[in-house]
């Protein structure tokens, strides 16, 4: 339900609300109304019958129907007092139906004389009071209703129009993209200005902090290779000097691998900081299936030293909508996965097709549960010298690009499947 | 051989240069944008090797500006980036090799001697080193006039080892240099020790006899006799 809708639903309602408590209050006030108009016509007549009493006409010809006149004895001099009060009588027209009447009854003092005044008239019925005042309400809600509705429809449209921009521009945002967002310019309404001015700041300052953030992790590890480089170096030179020993050496070739390591460790978190960033952006679909006939032909070599058998069956033309060298990665994490972890004179086979990308191996059961294979740094005993970012980056390539990927281990063979899209 | 180090990490200059040094080659070295823009501008080199980010300019406008007025250099670009970008671009600019930092230095001084051998005999070239002749255009190798068959690692590895002859080379900087980053997966050197067993086995049919020489828990040298 949207806002416009919600609204005027809103407003619907709390018109029925009005509408019913006006009809209520109208309805009150309509009939005080008639009941003091009607009995101050009473009153007047009595006054015109007072008058003529006084100029002498004689009560027989003042009596008439509805208008009751009796003398009173002037000894004891009785209350004079007057009272309004609603009866029931016979309609003058038809028969037997009783209406609603309003009577006065009063004694007043005439000249010398007391009279007992009885004058009743016709009353305007509270049903038909009722009646009136429903159909105006009925009519004004239904007039109020549908303006409303027409209202909220087109000028609500209107109003809300800034509105809607804004939300198509966020909904468009890209932390990446430098151009600014489309945000209406000019917009009368307070608020509209108010929501345009933060967003124009909270994306502005998103903006940059993503790209400081990038531009750190870059740098940083721009400034880690360099000093990693310099000690390499230094013990690239060291080592040629001639009066090493032996133990000098293996020190010198420790050094070096730890440097080694820590340098593609700092790679491995690079690329998945920048995965994660999303920086890389596919474009054109790509022909995945060279690429993994590619890999297997590099690992081809590799395999066979250790003495494994790798079987492919990679079908043609299998595009992704993926970067290359993010493909690159992937297939070589798998498959070089495969190779790390497999035992003396096993399999590797590799099948690719429309659906997706089967890698299995034989090897040793996990030494760790299936479920924290694909955390950062968790690594099984047998390859020490694994980063145990591999799996990771897998993961984190797979998250990124509409790709699943799923892990199991059975009666001695590991499998790792990387399921494609439906449709590319 | 003639070289222009440009690159503003002092100690890491250094350390190239007394590398390099040791060898036939007169380094000489730019430590900031414009110091090479005017050695660049004033002398001529067979190779530039180059640091993409300086502190006052793009190692990329070097590039540009070199090839424009002295297009017969060689370029190696250094670089800590690894970004894809950063390396099609330099390469289509026309530098002739990649090298992302940390690298081993001897795997610096192939990748130099190949651009050498590449731009100033346009590949056409008889390595001769005592009784190894290496033809690589034809990647054919003699050993006392008589060919020698080698597999493609093989031979790799042979021209890895006389680029860096009479220099230590550790396992790693040999595991690199053949099968780069895969080669984590070599559990132990091995592989490695396998192939060099098998380039000493046919090498050693020559006069010189084996020139591979061990050095325990390190790596290997290639001797000059």
């Amino acid at each position: 339900m949207n806002l416009i809708i919600k609204t005027t639903l809103f407003y619907l309602l709390l018109s029925v609300l009005v509408f019913g408590a006006g009809g209520v209050l109208t309805y009150q006030i309509v009939r005080s109304e008639v009941t003091k108009e009607t009995d101050f016509a009473l009153y007047e007549h009595m006054r015109e019958i007072e008058e003529e009493i006084l100029e002498g006409l004689p009560l027989e010809l003042l009596m008439r129907e509805r208008v009751g006149i009796q003398k009173l004895p002037a000894a004891p001099p009785p209350d004079t007092f007057f009272v309004f009060s609603d009866t029931l009588a016979l309609h003058p027209y038809l028969d037997e139906k009783m209406e609603p009447y309003r009577k006065l009854d009063a004694v007043r003092k005439v000249g010398d004389g007391y009279y007992r005044f009885s004058i009743t008239d016709i009353f305007i019925e509270s049903d038909d009071i009722y009646d009136v005042v429903v159909k105006i309400m009925w009519q004004l809600f239904l007039i109020l209703g549908l303006s409303m509705l027409v209202s909220s429809f087109l000028v609500t449209r209107w109003l809300l129009r800034p509105f809607r921009r804004i939300l198509r521009s966020i909904q468009q945002f890209s932390l990446r993209d430098e151009s600014p967002l489309d945000l209406p310019q000019r917009t009368s309404t307070r608020e509209f200005r108010q929501l345009n001015a933060f967003i124009q700041a909270m994306t502005l300052r998103a903006r940059q902090d993503f790209k400081s953030v990038k531009e750190f992790s870059e740098n940083a590890s721009h400034e880690m290779q360099t000093p990693l480089s310099i000690a390499r170096g230094k013990l690239d030179l060291l080592q040629e000097s001639e009066d090493l020993g032996q133990e000098q050496l293996e020190l010198i070739s420790g050094a070096q691998q730890a440097l080694r390591r820590l340098s593609k460790l700092n790679n491995a978190l690079l690329l998945l900081t920048k995965i994660e960033n999303e920086e890389f952006r596919e474009s054109a679909p790509l022909d995945f299936s060279k690429v993994v006939r590619s890999s297997l032909d590099n690992f081809r070599d590799l395999a066979g030293f250790k003495g494994l058998s790798l079987k492919q069956e990679t079908g043609e033309a299998v595009y992704l909508r993926l970067d290359l060298s993010l493909a690159e990665i992937l297939v070589s994490n798998v498959i070089s996965n495969a190779i790390r972890h497999n035992i003396k004179g096993g399999e590797i086979e590799v099948v690719l097709n429309q659906a997706g990308l089967r890698v299995r191996n034989t090897g040793q059961p996990l030494s760790v549960p299936a479920e924290q294979l694909f955390q950062r740094f968790q690594k099984s005993r047998q390859s020490e010298r694994s980063l145990g970012l591999g799996l990771s980056i897998v993961r984190e390539i797979c998250q990124t690009n509409d790709l699943t990927v799923d892990y199991n281990y059975q009666e001695g063979w590991h499998e790792v499947w990387i399921g494609f899209p439906k449709n590319v | 051989m003639k070289l222009l180090i440009v690159e503003d990490e002092k100690e890491l200059l250094a350390n190239i240069q007394s590398y390099l040094n040791r060898g036939d080659v007169v380094c000489e070295a730019a430590s900031s944008f414009s110091e090479a823009q005017d050695r660049l501008l004033s002398f001529a080199y067979d190779i530039v090797l180059l640091d993409l980010m300086l502190p006052d300019g793009s190692g990329l406008n070097l590039l540009r500006m070199l090839k424009k007025i002295n297009p017969e250099t060689g370029v190696l670009i250094i670089s800590a980036k690894n970004a894809i970008e950063d390396r099609v671009e330099g390469l289509e600019l026309g530098a002739d090799d990649y090298l992302t930092k940390p690298f081993h230095l001897s795997e610096l001084n192939a990748r130099l001697n190949a651009i050498y051998r590449r731009r100033k005999f346009q590949g056409h070239r008889q390595l001769t080193f005592d009784c190894l002749t290496v033809d690589t255009d034809t990647r054919e190798v003699s050993v006392d006039g008589r060919g020698v068959e080698l597999t493609v690692k093989e031979y790799e590895l042979l021209l890895f080892f006389i680029s860096n002859k009479n220099r230590v080379l550790t396992k790693q900087a040999i595991a690199e240099h053949l099968w780069g980053d895969d080669a984590d997966l070599l559990d132990s050197f091995d592989f490695v020790y396998q192939h060099i067993k098998n380039l000493r086995k046919k090498l050693a049919v020559g006069s010189c006899g084996d020139q591979i020489k061990t050095i325990y828990g390190l790596g290997y040298k290639f001797n000059s006799r």
